[in-house]
């Protein structure tokens, strides 16, 4: 079987190579488009010296941020809020990519279209060394569902503490292409790390009185933030988005949460309004809007948000 | 069940008697794929709203989408006087591809957008409340008493444009208000039913109804009688089987044409297709005798030896054992997630880790029945595969043959 990491790992071990004639084209016409910096400038660094780090996600981005500080520029594919399943590169961006000095990425299958853009660019695979939530293979799940993810759930960066070995990964990359710099970087993500404990310890005693708190999530993409602060999630509206649940399943639901008092249901920003509406009307629950990525602001306000409307919800019984 | 699926039906009637009506209107005059694009155009103009800064739900969104909608009808109908330079088919495909990436282009700009505008086609008319039903009921209603007063000169433009225009009538004005009401129409309904149903509720019940009578007010009965049959059909299995509600709708649309077709067609043409079906599972089995085909399964114990079939016998109620008991573990699993029942933490690792290892071990059986198979599957492909192939082209040819002797 074609196995898309594996072209990935192949491009890591033949790191920045030089832009081959095959790509010469589309650099071409995305520089004209972006009006980037011409071919002079070296691979991955800007005219300021910065090193030029291409993230999937606005998460991974700040993170890399963190990390990186004032010594990476960094740029985001996935607009905050798109989904990144299914997203379609621009070629100013493939050309900044193609550029760049170093790509972050989710890993698994969240970023299927990746594994066909060739870029040669080193990669920092995020979810490298993480336990994974969900991860069963499809074999062993051949009485459930399917499930959207074939690696394992992908929503891993929702537990803060995968923040540490992520850090650490992108601290290696970075240092690795900057090795003048590696006291800096470990000296950014330290900072980071204990501002992040500190975070994680008041999130945790905000959230604490809830602990063991039965949620409905509309999709799921919280397991692993429900794992860290001791939600328990029962039950996902809609495990495939875009396949609508069917009226058994809807009529099972309704009658499980009016039987056993879950109140409580959890949506993403691009959830069905219709069918949150209906789940909440029909099983009298609250529902609350949280978002899987960071939109505005940086990694650690997106818990702090969060984490304040989960309060604000489940302390409002 | 009455309460979840009592409104989505009353949506569906409403949608049937509307659409089987414009139905028969949009296959008079051969446009059968304007709904897909005035529902892309609309779509489009709810991508405008977006990027104005209004949301998906709100009353903008759908005035937005209305407009659009009713500028891509307009269009539609002022194109028909130039059917001999441009064919209105065309223009409806290319209306339908633009306005499609105009719609992925304006995303890009407002990337929040993109997956309400997917829910917003596919519809979920599972999700249909009280209030939506209604309003589309009144909304429709007033259309089909307006249709009703004007029916003389919205029939002759679709059904007799050469009538029309001898009669002086002002064929432009009256595809004006045909389109225009449709654009109105499909709006409406792509918002709550989503485009696959809507389609099939103006094409299918129409196109089926003009194979058993000839009046427009014939074709309208029967079209309404069946759009509302096999509404109720597709609603029963979707809660039978546990299926989604649209796409069974949709799928017990389907099969309803495919029936038709079935009775329609002549014994012979029946016959040669069962033919080249035989021809082909043939075919099939030698070529690639891993492929999917239940029937050859089904008949797999003739092709295994003894201590295979006691094998395959032993692995089927392990496996049949297997499943209940999970089942059942599961389902006190859920009930535990649930709090519907309780149990301490340790018992509830050893519950989880039992499932596992007992999924595993069926998975194990699983794998020696799909062992056995593909041991029956490699002496099927010979055995089976060529006298089936040889049968089915043989029979093809004497029906055909005998077709022609008697022509």
């Amino acid at each position: 079987m074609h196995d898309p990491e594996i072209d990935i790992q192949e491009q890591v071990i033949r790191g920045a190579r030089a832009l081959g004639a095959r790509d010469a084209l589309a650099v071409i016409v995305a520089s004209v488009l972006a009006a980037a910096p011409g071919p002079g400038a070296a691979q991955g660094q800007a005219e300021g010296g910065k090193l030029q780090v291409v993230a999937t996600s606005t998460d991974l981005k700040s993170l890399v941020e963190r990390v990186g500080g004032d010594r990476v520029e960094v740029e985001c594919l996935a607009a905050p809020d798109q989904d990144p399943h299914a997203l379609e590169v621009k070629p100013a961006q493939l050309a900044r990519l193609r550029r760049a000095a170093l790509l972050v990425r989710v890993g698994l299958d969240h970023e299927p279209w990746l594994a066909r853009l060739k870029t040669g660019v080193p990669v920092v695979d995020a979810s490298r060394g993480l336990r994974l939530l969900q991860s069963e293979t499809p074999r062993l799940r051949v009485e459930r569902k399917a499930h959207v993810h074939a690696f394992g759930n992908t929503h891993y960066w929702l537990d803060p503490q995968n923040a540490r070995p992520i850090t650490a990964a992108i601290l290696e990359a970075l240092a690795n292409l900057s090795p003048a710099d590696r006291p800096r970087f470990a000296a950014n993500r330290e900072a980071f790390v204990v501002l992040l404990d500190a975070k994680i310890r008041q999130w945790t005693a905000a959230l604490e009185p809830f602990h063991g708190a039965r949620v409905v999530v509309i999709h799921d993409s919280w397991a692993y933030f429900a794992e860290r602060f001791g939600l328990s999630i029962v039950a996902a509206v809609e495990p495939t988005p875009g396949v609508p649940p069917s009226p058994a399943e809807l009529a099972a639901l309704f009658k499980r949460m009016r039987e056993t008092g879950v109140r409580v249901l959890i949506a993403d920003p691009h959830s069905n309004p219709s069918l949150v509406r209906q789940v909440a009307e029909a099983s009298g629950a609250r529902t609350v809007t949280l978002h899987p990525s960071v939109t505005d602001g940086d990694y650690l306000s997106l818990f702090d948000s969060n984490v304040q409307r989960l309060v604000s919800l489940l302390g409002g019984r | 069940m009455a309460e979840l699926l009592f409104w989505p039906f009353v949506a569906g009637l409403v949608l049937t008697g509307m659409h089987a009506w414009f139905g028969l209107h949009v296959l008079a005059r051969g446009v059968v794929f304007v709904d897909l694009a005035l529902a892309q155009v609309a779509a489009l103009g709810v991508t405008v709203a977006i990027l104005g800064g209004h949301a998906v739900q709100s009353e903008a969104a759908y005035w937005y989408a209305l407009a659009f909608a009713a500028g891509a009808a307009v269009l539609f109908a002022a194109v028909r006087a130039h059917e001999a330079a441009m064919q209105q088919e065309a223009v409806i495909g290319i209306v339908y591809a633009v306005s499609a990436s105009l719609g992925v282009l304006a995303l890009d700009r407002a990337p929040q957008g993109a997956e309400h505008i997917k829910q917003l086609l596919i519809g979920s008319i599972l999700t249909v409340t009280p209030q939506e039903a209604g309003m589309l009921a009144l909304l429709y209603g007033l259309i089909g008493a307006l249709h009703w007063i004007l029916r003389r000169p919205l029939l002759e433009a679709s059904f007799n444009p050469l009538l029309a225009a001898a009669r002086r009538r002002r064929i432009f004005l009256w595809d004006v208000v045909f389109y225009g009401s449709f654009a109105l129409v499909v709006t409406s309904s792509v918002r709550i039913a989503g485009v696959l149903l809507v389609f099939s509720y103006l094409i299918v019940p129409a196109a089926i109804a003009g194979l058993f009578a000839s009046s427009v007010r014939g074709r309208l009965l029967i079209a309404w009688a069946l759009g509302a049959a096999i509404t109720a059909a597709g609603f029963v299995a979707s809660w039978h089987w546990d299926l989604p509600t649209g796409p069974a709708v949709v799928s017990a649309f389907g099969a309803a044409i495919a029936l038709v077709a079935l009775g329609f067609a002549s014994r012979r043409a029946i016959l040669m297709a069962f033919c080249g079906a035989l021809a082909l599972a043939g075919l099939l089995a030698v070529a690639f005798p891993q492929v999917e085909q239940p029937w050859l399964d089904a008949v797999q114990e003739v092709f295994l030896d003894e201590e295979e079939r006691a094998t395959r016998a032993d692995s089927l109620q392990l496996v049949t054992e297997a499943s209940a008991e999970i089942a059942r573990l599961r389902a006190l699993e859920q009930d535990l997630r649930w709090g519907a029942k309780t149990m301490d933490a340790e018992k509830q690792e050893r519950l989880r880790q039992y499932l596992a290892g007992r999924s595993e071990l069926m998975a194990g059986e699983q794998l020696v029945l799909q062992q056995l198979r593909a041991t029956a599957r490699e002496r099927q492909r010979y055995a089976l595969g060529i006298p089936l192939m040889l049968m089915g082209a043989g029979a093809l040819v004497l029906v055909a043959r005998s077709a022609r002797r008697k022509t």
